[in-house]
């Protein structure tokens, strides 16, 4: 084989992997985005057996997390379902409710955690006096004010503290825009009960 | 012919374009991968001209893989290592492999995501945060003599950059450790340093530190864990700090152990966090320290993760940053054991490191890492049993300091010879589901429950306990080990999940109840790692609730706390014993059974020769389970030093009805360095145990420095300090100061601790999709731009080629190697 078809050849080659990788890459992204949308529809079928009685309800059977609240917003527009575990794992699939925390709607300080560019990319739109409501297993309904907004360290966790005060306390990533996960800021969105 | 060379002229100009092309979207793909954090603008400046050094790991194949000493070779990749992104987001198959070799040229930075499978990177300490920290070695030398073990610990501390730095390292040694040295070597020079109070001892290391002096400094912030500072470490210097200390080892059921920790794992902090002004955060925070600036003389302030609570006052001292796994391994490990036996070995066994063994006779060995260096992320455990028969029965060993003879005895006495009449028992079993035990952890525990759920008599009673951020029972009350019981709790142990806090004192709460049951005996099995940093309100509620009932810890994982583990199976009055992996469990739950199943030896004491005592640690000598040696340190009178020469002690106990007594010579003076060590560290152990029941802390603090101080032991209260008399920065030079970041526990789960324990950190909310999305649109945007090109080449060359291009993509998905050796045929 002469230098030219080499050269040709390594030239494809190095094209068909740039367009792997691109659609690769692209591919991953957009199904980060399809997997948060689609698990929610699957999620919300679990939270009305859920509200019909039964406990712990898997959205899906290999499932290791269940819907344990609903959070609905007016201004701006959310309906969302909260599932049971803050770690990175549940967060692919809704906003997590940090395990150790009360449940929302209980009582106390309920923490939950979620994606600033699927679930919760609604907090940078969230302002002071904004109504959140929230239902709980039992179906019954707990309305919380949005009291502030903080920009904080992931080491600041003072705000997770329980104080007996009935409060959510929504938690992502800061700023909304960066490129990349991993930073050390977060977004806490603090609300009272009403 | 011409024509020919002008076209293949104009095609290498395409090619070459087209190269060019890929290598600028590699670079630009590489820079956007590691955007420079918004809010640390002036480190990284600082950092970019900083020439630091990235450790190499040596490329190697397979499992057994080999380990380069961090910074081996910093001149061959002089890079400042950022935030590392995960590695699946950048394995983009061999093409980009091979093209980022271009990147690499160009930029002169190494990607870490191109180490493959099996190879081992130490890399500098620069966590997440982008805070330079100097790199840290470990050379650990290890001398064991019968019973008693001499070990040096050296650390280095190498400064890879161009500034002048201070660093900062938490680090475990073993709980029953007698640290009385400590050294500070700077090239051929040799420091010793002196014992002094710990706010004394912070004032010097203070003012050395800010005059620019080279300094070290040593503190004990558990039993088992301990800060070394080391402060105007000149740049791309190094400082050695060597520690060293003595230790008795653990004798039981006929095996020697020795146990040396590598990393202190990330704890549970429970309580409200404390308000202070003055946070280590902040302080970590005020990068650059300049020398007017100082750190606080607070023992409690410390730089770690965690804020101090009510709980855990000194919660930022006990917590240093954790590297993620998936980021590398840091701090290097070398171990070297001299193993002096005393009597013929007949095996020695690493259980969770391959080791090279050099036998020097028939009692003697040397041993050492098969590996060289070890990541320090666990404990490092070796056993050697004496040939069958020679075992000692008794041991003893003096040493003369002034005027004084201190004597560590050992009586092992002989196994019982009749069963003894069965009394009812009742276990209760805890089982530790907090997210640091998440990973293998878990799996170790939840096998050695079911294993030991199987193993219960049926005649006896049992429940189950699980506990994280909450504890539950598994029945109301203790059932009858019938196989229904059994089956149902052997499937709800099967279930069992780890995640969420560690809040001990709730499952203490459940299984202890503060009774005495003169019916039966009721013994308490607690598996658990211990990663809480509370432990001395634990040990007092332990004590406080303990009734009549047992507490048996099990140390489960690769780095369970055990300081934890042993002082509360001593407070406890029951045993203890360690799991470190899943082969272990059966043979380590057999043995923890049979000493459940066997009748303690009690009412043990020890009759010395008239005259020749004045003090023995511990003074109310424990129960002792089967297989358990009596070990006791004793300081002699120096009046009947003397005329000793004529006594025997004598040993007696009471197991079941059954009287006991032995009777060991004391007569002779072996000479042997470190016993009168080993006395002060039993008297000192002894007086913080009075401290948990409530004796007075202002005078414990009190006894306890006068002890140490005498015996040159760091302490709680007493710490060693190193000053080199010359200052070394000139005061126009600031000095940065940064913890040495640690690894993640062998086995953990990053997220399941920091990702879910309350004290760890706010949950994260962040995927990459922006980034996969950008970068994937700019890599088919290449892609298009090079076929065009392409075909435009191929009109000019007026030939249809067809080509078939074989390419084997690997392509990373969500962690895994998926290969696909598909063919791809092109018409082009």
């Amino acid at each position: 084989m002469d230098a030219f078809a080499l050269k040709r050849r390594a030239l494809t080659v190095a094209a068909v992997v740039l367009l792997v990788c691109g659609a690769w890459q692209t591919g991953q992204g957009a199904y980060i985005h399809v997997k948060a949308q689609l698990a929610q529809v699957l999620i919300q079928r679990a939270w009305h057996r859920t509200l019909a009685g039964e406990r712990e309800v898997r959205p899906w059977p290999w499932a290791d997390t269940w819907p344990v609240a609903r959070l609905v917003m007016a201004e701006p527009d959310v309906d969302v379902f909260v599932l049971a575990g803050a770690n990175g794992r549940t967060l692919a699939f809704g906003p997590g409710h940090r395990f150790g925390t009360p449940l929302p709607g209980e009582g106390g300080n309920s923490v939950v955690g979620g994606h600033r560019d699927t679930h919760l990319a609604f907090l940078r739109d969230v302002h002071t006096g904004a109504v959140a409501r929230v239902q709980r297993q039992d179906g019954a309904w707990t309305s919380y004010r949005v009291e502030g907004t903080r920009i904080l360290d992931k080491r600041d966790t003072w705000v997770m503290a329980n104080d007996g005060a009935s409060r959510l306390t929504l938690v992502t990533c800061y700023p909304f825009d960066a490129l990349r996960a991993g930073g050390p800021l977060r977004y806490v969105v603090l609300a009272s009960a009403l | 012919m011409n024509k020919r060379a002008a076209m293949l002229s104009g095609r290498a100009g395409w090619a070459s374009f087209g190269y060019a092309l890929i290598a600028a979207v590699i670079v630009f793909a590489i820079a956007i991968a590691n955007p420079l954090p918004a809010d640390d603008g002036a480190a990284e400046s600082q950092g970019a001209d900083s020439q630091g050094a990235d450790s190499q790991g040596a490329d190697s194949q397979g499992a057994d893989s080999q380990v380069a000493r961090s910074g081996a070779a910093p001149d061959l990749c002089a890079m400042q290592v950022r935030d590392f992104a995960r590695p699946e987001t950048h394995r983009c198959g061999d093409g980009e492999e091979t093209v980022a070799a271009v990147a690499l040229n160009a930029t002169g930075e190494m990607r870490p995501s191109q180490a493959t499978a099996g190879t081992l990177l130490f890399r500098s300490g620069s966590g997440r945060d982008g805070i330079p920290a100097p790199l840290l070695d470990t050379d650990v030398v290890i001398r064991v003599s019968g019973m008693v073990a001499r070990a040096q610990v050296r650390q280095t501390f190498r400064n890879p950059y161009n500034d002048w730095h201070e660093g900062i390292y938490v680090f475990p040694l073993p709980e029953n450790a007698a640290v009385d040295r400590l050294k500070m070597r700077i090239g051929e020079r040799v420091v010793e340093g002196a014992i002094r109070e710990r706010v004394q001892a912070k004032k010097e290391y203070e003012q050395a530190r800010q005059n620019g002096q080279r300094a070290a400094l040593l503190e004990q912030e558990r039993p088992n864990i301990f800060t070394s500072s080391v402060a105007n470490t000149g740049p791309r210097e190094d400082i050695v700090i060597e520690i060293e200390y003595q230790q008795a080892l653990r004798y039981d059921s006929g095996r020697f152990s020795l146990r040396f920790p590598m990393v202190v794992a990330p704890r549970y902090i429970p309580g409200n966090a404390l308000p202070s002004p003055s946070h280590a955060i902040d302080v970590a925070r005020a990068e650059l320290i300049h020398g007017e600036e100082g750190a606080s003389p607070d023992p409690t302030v410390g730089r770690g993760w965690a804020r101090n609570t009510n709980q855990v006052p000194d919660a930022s001292r006990i917590t240093p940053p954790v590297q993620r796994p998936e980021d590398g391994a840091l701090n290097p490990v070398s171990i070297r054991v001299e193993l002096d036996a005393g009597m013929p070995v007949a095996r020695v066994v690493s259980s969770y490191h391959a080791i090279n063994q050099r036998k020097v006779d028939e009692r003697s060995q040397v041993i050492e890492l098969r590996s060289g260096v070890t990541p320090a992320n666990r404990d490092f455990a070796l056993h050697w049993e004496p040939v069958k028969g020679t075992a000692p029965r008794t041991a003893w060993f003096t040493e003369k300091r002034g005027d004084a003879t201190y004597g560590l005895l050992m009586v092992m006495p002989p196994a019982a010879e009749k069963r003894v009449k069965r009394i009812p028992r009742e276990v209760i079993f805890v089982i530790d589901t907090s997210g640091s035990m998440s990973g293998t952890s878990i799996e170790q525990a939840r096998l050695a429950l079911q294993l030991a759920i199987e193993r219960i008599d049926r005649k006896d009673r049992f429940n189950v306990i699980e506990f994280n951020s909450n504890a539950r029972k598994l029945f109301p009350d203790a059932l009858p080990a019938d196989s229904d019981n059994r089956e149902v709790a052997r499937r709800w142990v099967g279930n069992l999940q780890a995640q969420g806090g560690t809040e001990m004192a709730r499952a203490l709460d459940l299984a202890l109840d503060g009774q005495t049951h003169p019916d039966r005996v009721r013994q308490v099995v607690f598996l658990t790692d211990a990663a809480v940093g509370n432990e001395e309100p634990l040990l007092a509620m332990l004590s406080e609730r303990l009734g009549d009932s047992r507490l048996f810890t099990v140390g489960i994982g690769s780095a369970p706390n055990g300081y934890f583990m042993t002082k509360a199976a001593q407070v406890g009055r029951g045993t203890f014993t360690y799991i470190g992996n899943v082969e272990e469990v059966q043979e380590k739950m057999g043995e923890l059974f049979g000493k459940l199943e066997s009748p303690v030896l009690k009412n043990l004491r020890i009759d010395w020769p008239r005259d020749a005592v004045v003090e023995t640690w511990p003074a109310r000598i424990p129960d002792l389970y089967v297989g358990e040696p009596i070990v006791v340190t004793a300081a002699l009178s120096p009046g009947a030093a003397g005329e000793r020469a004529r006594g025997d002690a004598r040993v007696s106990g009471l197991r079941g009805d059954e009287q006991w007594e032995s009777k060991v010579s004391v007569q002779r003076d072996t000479g042997s360095e470190g016993v009168a060590a080993l006395w002060a560290r039993d008297k000192i152990d002894a007086l913080m145990d009075a401290k948990l029941d409530g004796a007075d802390g202002e005078q414990t603090r009190e006894l306890v420095t006068a002890v140490a101080l005498e015996h040159r032991l760091v302490t709680k209260y007493t710490s060693l300090v190193a000053v080199d008399r010359t200052p070394a920065r000139p005061k126009s030079e600031g000095m940065r100061s940064s913890t040495i970041p640690t690894n993640l526990p062998a086995g953990w789960n990053y997220d399941a601790v920091f990702g879910s324990a309350i004290a760890g950190e706010l949950p994260q909310g962040a995927t990459d999709s922006r980034f996969n999305l950008l970068l994937g649109g700019v890599l088919l945007l290449a892609g298009l731009m090079l076929l065009a090109a392409q075909r435009s080449a191929g009109r000019m060359s007026a030939a249809r080629v067809r080509a078939q291009v074989r390419v084997g993509p690997v392509l990373a998905s969500r962690g895994r190697l998926v290969s696909t050796s598909s063919r791809w045929t092109l018409s082009l």
